[in-house]
């Protein structure tokens, strides 16, 4: 078995994959940005950290939401 | 164009399909929080996922607070021809009873698969396996007919907990024990808070992922409404590490421990997932990359009155003065 077959097909699964270690230099930017304002937190409160992220997820996912 | 009136409205409001945890102005009896019929279908479903294998896999956190409840009932010295095990789930207590001290142990659940899951050489005394709501327990169990009913981590997805230990109470025999195991109000807070704080930051509000669970100074106030006397009532903690947040749902659906809170969200945007992933990590994270998750179980013991107990003596019938012995 190659290692590109061992990639799970669930869509959940890659998610999981993808945002623990593929997108794991945005998430950890993001996670620092909320835990620096978790006691104040709002809606996009860390919205350019997360668009990182995000985009990160999009392009590893190949897919657009 | 016009459109007549009724459509125009129909469309102005969408269809309402979400359920809210309210009590209606119809509705006898106590509040309700948890929709149990979906927790019945969740358990069936993990139990029968990869024919038990998956369920099997998740039992750690069960059997690891089954045998800490273990060492308190080894502490009772009296044996037991029957015991009552209420939501039993696949037996995790029942498994660890010795027939040195108990002949015979029955088994309620309200999941049918869960119930069955194990066969019966699994264990040591003999089982009787009851399909039945543990919500309305005196409809399976007479009054005054039970020496000890325990129940190990069932009580946390039972609506009316007061009424739920007052049927308890009921069906024990005078001088009958109940001993208790249930998650506490500090269990799953790791998930509770970064769900929550995802949710405010990428959709701007927050709704109940995590259910609400019973206080520790709660509880032995509960046990003493119901009529229990003697009563024992400890908080003990099983922290588990996880590689993610993801593998903590997956654990958690596996063991049937899924939301079921009426009017719960059917759907998390996956922004919102991955957000949580990443805001649980840089919050509650370990040094070496893990996340933890903690499981607070409150441990009690209650006694049924009886007059054989002993009980305080009458106030002012003291004959020592205090003074003199201090």
């Amino acid at each position: 078995m190659t290692s590109s077959t061992v990639q799970s097909t669930r869509p959940l699964q890659r998610l999981a994959i993808h945002s623990t270690s593929t997108c794991a230099t945005q998430a950890r930017t993001y996670g620092k940005c909320i835990l620096a304002t978790y006691t104040d937190v709002r809606k996009d409160a860390c919205k350019d950290e997360f668009a990182k992220f995000g985009q990160c997820l999009r392009d590893a996912m190949k897919r657009k939401w | 164009m016009h459109f007549p009136r009724a459509l125009y409205i129909a469309r102005r409001l969408p269809l309402q399909t979400r359920c809210f945890a309210s009590v209606s102005p119809n509705a006898v009896g106590p509040y309700q929080i948890f929709d149990r019929n979906a927790k019945i279908s969740q358990k069936n479903r993990a139990v029968t996922k990869k024919d038990g294998q998956s369920s099997r896999t998740v039992d750690y956190v069960r059997d690891e607070v089954a045998d800490r409840m273990m060492e308190r009932l080894e502490d009772i010295k009296r044996k037991f021809a029957t015991i009552v095990d209420l939501g039993s789930g696949s037996g995790h207590f029942t498994r660890l009873l010795d027939s040195e001290t108990t002949k015979k142990s029955i088994m309620i659940d309200s999941s049918e698969k869960a119930l069955y899951r194990d066969p019966c050489s699994e264990f040591e005394v003999q089982v009787e396996r009851i399909h039945a709501d543990e919500e309305n327990l005196l409809r399976t169990l007479e009054p005054n007919s039970q020496e000890a009913i325990v129940s190990c981590l069932s009580l946390h997805w039972i609506n009316d907990l007061p009424g739920i230990l007052v049927q308890i109470k009921e069906a024990l025999k005078p001088d009958g024990l109940f001993l208790g195991a249930m998650f506490g109000g500090e269990t799953l807070f790791e998930l509770r808070t970064s769900l929550q704080l995802a949710e405010i930051d990428r959709e701007g509000g927050i709704s109940p992922h995590v259910s609400p669970m019973t206080e520790t100074q709660d509880v032995s106030n509960l046990l003493g409404r119901a009529g229990f006397t003697l009563l024992t009532v400890d908080v003990d903690e099983v922290k588990v590490a996880y590689p993610s947040m993801w593998e903590l749902m997956e654990d958690l659906r596996d063991m049937g421990e899924s939301n079921a809170i009426l009017g719960r969200r059917h759907f998390i945007h996956r922004d919102t997932l991955a957000a949580a992933s990443a805001i649980y990590k840089e919050l509650h994270g370990n040094e070496d990359g893990t996340i933890p998750a903690t499981f607070q179980v409150i441990f009690m013991i209650g006694w049924k009155p009886a007059p054989s107990q002993p009980k305080p003596l009458e106030r002012g019938s003291g004959k020592t003065n205090l003074k003199e012995v201090l």
